[in-house]
């Protein structure tokens, strides 16, 4: 099939039209939140008690976090704002479907980020498994 | 620079040919006025209703969809009836209006109707009958599926509604807790596990259909970042739906064990614990109200637009909500679960995550305020309503912030606080959208115009009457009413307050009857509606008038959100039949299938007619669910049975069709393929989703397990037997060889040895039998009784899943077998074989998790 439309030489990375790498950063969320309660039941049922809970939610969070800067790093790349500081992308261009994936994508790394920060904060506060 | 180049591949697999995307000359190009009446006689003619008695046989969406919308109405109606006389044998103390038995039943039956029955089926209602005209499609990709899902739906909701006339109904409330619904006398929680157990299978199939509609049946140049904000919607709640309903039918099927059978799960005597069944419960609630609020809310996204005559602002903001907030509702159910004693530092999980699920939510709404603000509003009367949405849902997502923190939520814990906050997110979030929808999209789906004056007055008594209801419940909440008691004594100081919610709940209700009259009155001697009536910019405005029953006139090219507002020459090219499929020389219902992200077109995809057989497969499908409630067995089987049978004659001869040429001509100097296989079918595509949600169910399951081990001390209790690990080995194995015959099979079949694939596929059912059996007899030898504890329970519990789903693989294998021999698949149209094969590449690991969970990991526990 003949697709009018300038083709670079260098095929573009799949990322720029990958709906996962958008759901890339709660997907971290998810693992991190599913991870955190596990942890956190296994740890004051079965083995140890507040201190390893705690411990490894601390551990949890900080891998999530860096995970997500990195994810939301590549994503505000490829949203690529302050080229021509455009945040509408509603043009039929592989252009703008390549920056709307990474401008959604930056946009859920802000979310996840806040959510692992929401999720992870209890364990600052509360040491003990009552 | 146009050029003409043919890929094919090595076995010969038909590509698309020709140009795309159309160049502006080739859209302008005219149409012979003889040719243009011709095709369109021939369209007409392929979509042509059934009439008469054979009308009931339809299955396109326009149908369906509006049959399953009216049939969720009634069932709404009927919840609501039941509401009302709640409300009058609450509204003065001491009331012996309603008997406690009735009234358990009654609260019990009007949630779990407007849940099941009403707010899930009302999403995939609409989303049936409106996507494809949002997505310029003729059809759904799998119009049988839908029609064999409203059916369903219409057998489950007849039989669990009609449950409370003879006061046989479920009542230990929607949400079933054990043990009281386990120890409940009488068919009422069998009514509610096998009833509603069948209406999540038809849920799940609706969402597999709005997926696969959503990702590959936009129209060519519908970029993902130009979908309109529903197919958005659809999108992440049909993924929910994957994620949400399995856990609950987990729920469901270890539930049952119980009551039929006495498999002790949620029973703590035997090592069972109930709060299992809260889990999977609420893992399933919680992001059901998600899953009810976000496609309402999209029809605000749809709406707004239009009355602020411009394009909604921030549309990456609200896929974002709508993304963010999908996979946060998952986090949250524990928020229901407050009071049971779990570790406080868990509660603050599930806190932290009810908090910041707000976030996206909020976002979305201040991306329409904003739409709103810098439009010039015309305020078009279902505006009315979404006004009254965002009202009535920002007061009911201010006491959930409320809620949502642990110490407040034990003091309100199971008060009528809950009612109202529940009440005001549901009304807020779904009701007042969907009223706005109907009336907003009455023209698209009928051609007539629905009253504007009794659309305000509707709306000003449902909104009054809802106030006037529910507000002051947070009050009789707050001084302590409990929910779900059937009478109070007179001197608690909530008289009035409950006297005056009954007054509010009789207001609205008459203003959801002028609603229900508006929809329903007769309008054959008003005019047919003016085209685009709101000036909306979207696809459906570009409809036809009278309908002529082909969806749309021809598939457009589109390159913009509002192809009405932005495209120039958009509808005179569409009435020309200037685009896509303007044609259907072989009389067959076709549609166009494009690529996931960019929206290229791929293949022609020929979509199913009228049948008898969907209906076949629900009513014994139906039986199958709806026997085993009064402990018939044997009729269970035999409907179980036969529909299989009907559903293998349905695909058999619909489905995978050998086409008679290769490639077709769609028009605008593009062929496509007739027939695809692998990743580029819909097919491929249906069966891959509906398998995620099987994996969720599975994954449920061995959660079950890990569940009992962190929360019981013995399980598995000391000295148990186990399962005979050299049985569980050779299952294991004999799993993958069938599991490797059906995936060499697919290989070399492509590669012409026919022979040779048909050997394979006749030895992997065989082998995939004897696996099933070597796994039963690892659990029998040793003498493990499901009835004396959980954990041999919990063991049969995986060996009975894995058995009915390798059953479901040996059927399938089987069928392309059968398919091979008949010449319905061959090296070149293969397209079962993959599906099968992807199948089993998710049914070796359910095997093979089962292997392990029942022949290591029980011992490594202990």
């Amino acid at each position: 099939m003949t697709r009018i439309e300038d083709k670079p030489d260098d095929p573009p990375p799949y990322r720029h039209r990958s709906i996962w790498h958008m759901i890339a950063a709660p997907v971290v969320w998810s693992l991190h939140f599913a991870g955190v309660y596990a942890w956190t039941a296994l740890s004051c049922a079965r083995f140890g008690g507040p201190d390893e809970a705690r411990l490894g939610i601390a551990l949890a969070t900080a891998a999530a976090l860096a995970l997500i800067v990195v994810i939301g790093w590549r994503a505000w790349k490829q949203w690529d704002f302050l080229d021509d500081y455009d945040d509408v992308h509603d043009a039929p261009t592989t252009e703008h479907r390549r920056e709307f994936l990474g401008h959604a994508g930056w946009l859920l790394s802000i979310i996840s980020a806040i959510g692992v920060l929401f999720v992870a904060a209890p364990a600052f506060y509360i040491g003990s498994c009552l | 620079m146009t050029e003409t180049r043919t890929q094919q591949s090595a076995f010969h697999v038909a590509e698309p040919e020709g140009t795309y995307p159309p160049t502006e000359e080739m859209l302008d190009t005219p149409v012979d006025p003889g040719l243009k009446k011709a095709r369109e006689d021939r369209l007409r003619a392929a979509w042509k209703q059934p009439t008469g008695l054979r009308y009931w046989s339809a299955v396109n969406n326009s149908e369906v969809g509006a049959w399953y919308s009216l049939t969720a109405f009634a069932f709404m109606l009927a919840a609501g009836v039941l509401a009302l006389l709640m409300r009058v044998q609450l509204a003065v103390p001491e009331n012996d209006f309603l008997s406690a038995e009735r009234f358990n039943q009654f609260f019990t039956m009007h949630g779990s109707a407007m849940m099941f029955l009403f707010a899930v089926p009302m999403f995939e209602a609409i989303s049936i009958l409106l996507l494809p005209a949002f997505l310029g499609a003729r059809d759904m990709p799998f119009p049988r599926l839908s029609a064999y899902g409203f059916w369903s739906f219409l057998v489950g909701g007849i039989f669990v509604l009609s449950s409370v006339l003879f006061g046989i109904a479920p009542n230990s409330g929607w949400f079933m807790y054990p043990p009281l619904a386990t120890e409940a006398e009488g068919p009422g929680s069998d009514i509610w596990l096998l009833g509603l157990s069948f209406i999540e299978v038809a849920s799940i199939a609706a969402a597999v259909e709005l997926i696969v509609g959503v990702v590959k049946c936009r129209p060519p140049g519908m970029r993902i970042n130009l979908m309109p904000l529903y197919a958005w919607y659809v999108l992440v709640v049909g993924a929910m739906i994957l994620f949400a309903f399995p856990p609950l039918i987990a729920g469901d099927f270890l539930f049952e064990m119980q009551r039929s059978f006495d498999w002790p799960f949620f029973d703590p005597e035997r090592g069972g614990d109930p709060m299992l069944w809260q889990h999977l419960f609420w893992i399933f609630g919680h992001p059901e109200v998600y899953i009810v609020f976000l496609p309402s809310i999209a029809i605000a996204a749809m709406v707004i637009p239009t009355a602020a005559r411009r394009p909604i602002v921030g549309y990456s903001w609200i896929v974002l909500s709508a993304v963010g907030t999908g996979f946060l509702s998952f986090g949250l159910w524990v928020h229901h679960m407050f009071t049971t004693g779990l570790p406080s530092l868990s509660l603050g999980f599930f806190s932290a995550a009810s908090e910041a699920v707000v976030i996206p939510t909020g976002v979305q709404l201040f991306a329409f305020v904003a739409t709103l603000m810098v439009g010039r509003v015309k305020m078009i009367a279902p505006m009315l309503w979404i006004a009254g949405a965002v009202a009535v849902f920002t007061a009911g997502g201010l006491t959930g912030v409320m809620l949502a923190i642990a110490p407040f939520n034990w003091q309100v814990h199971d008060t009528y606080f809950i009612v109202a906050h529940l009440h005001y997110t549901l009304f807020g979030g779904m009701i007042f959208p969907i009223v706005a929808g109907v009336y907003y999209f009455y023209p698209f789906i009928t051609k007539k115009k629905m009253s504007e004056k009794l659309c305000r007055l509707s709306f000003w008594l449902t909104f009054t009457g809802f106030n006037i209801c529910f507000l002051p419940m947070h009050l009789t909440g707050l001084i302590g009413m409990p929910r779900r008691v059937f009478t109070y004594s007179g001197d608690m100081g909530w008289n009035w307050l409950n006297l005056i919610s009954t007054v509010g709940a009789f207001i609205l209700a008459s203003g959801i009857l002028v609603f229900a009259w508006d929809l329903i009155r007769p309008k054959s001697r008003q005019p047919l509606t003016e085209r685009n009536p709101w000036n909306g910019g979207t696809l459906e405005w570009a409809h036809d008038i009278p309908d002529p029953g082909w969806g749309v006139r021809a598939v457009p090219y589109v390159t913009s959100r509002y192809p009405l507002w932005d495209q120039p020459k958009f509808i005179e090219r569409l009435d020309e039949g200037r685009f896509y499929l303007a044609d259907a020389e072989e009389g067959l219902r076709e549609t166009l299938v494009t690529s996931a992200v960019d929206a290229e077109p791929q293949h022609v995809a020929r979509v199913t007619g009228p049948a008898w057989c969907t209906i076949l497969a629900a009513a014994f499908t139906g039986g199958a669910f709806i026997f085993p409630t009064f402990h018939m067995y044997p009729p269970a089987i035999v409907c179980g049975v036969l529909a299989i049978a009907s559903i293998i004659y349905w695909l058999w001869t619909s489905t995978a069709q050998v086409p008679k040429t290769p490639v077709k001509d769609v028009g605008l100097n593009l062929r496509l393929p007739t027939y695809v296989s692998g990743a580029k079918a819909p097919g491929w595509w249906g069966v891959f989703i509906t398998m995620l949600g099987d994996a969720t169910a599975f994954a449920s399951l061995v959660f079950g397990i890990f569940f009992y081990w962190t929360a019981r001390p013995d399980f598995p209790p000391q000295g148990t037997a186990h399962a005979n690990l050299a049985l569980v080995a050779l299952a294991a194995v004999l799993f993958s060889a069938s599991w490797a015959a059906t995936r060499i099979a697919r290989g070399i079949n492509r590669q012409g040895k026919v022979t040779a694939a048909r050997v394979l596929l006749g030895l992997a059912p065989l082998l995939a039998i004897a696996g099933a059996a070597a796994l039963i007899f690892a659990l029998r030898l040793p003498g493990l009784a499901p009835t004396e504890h959980v954990y041999p329970a919990m063991m049969w519990a995986m060996v009975v899943w894995v058995c009915a789903h390798v059953g479901a693989g040996v059927i399938m294998q089987g069928y392309c077998l059968a398919g091979s021999i008949f010449g319905k698949l061959t090296p070149r149209y293969d397209a079962d074989l993959w599906n099968t094969t992807l199948f089993w590449h998710f049914l070796i690991i359910t095997c093979l998790v089962t292997c392990a969970l029942v022949g290591i990991v029980p011992r490594a526990m202990s």
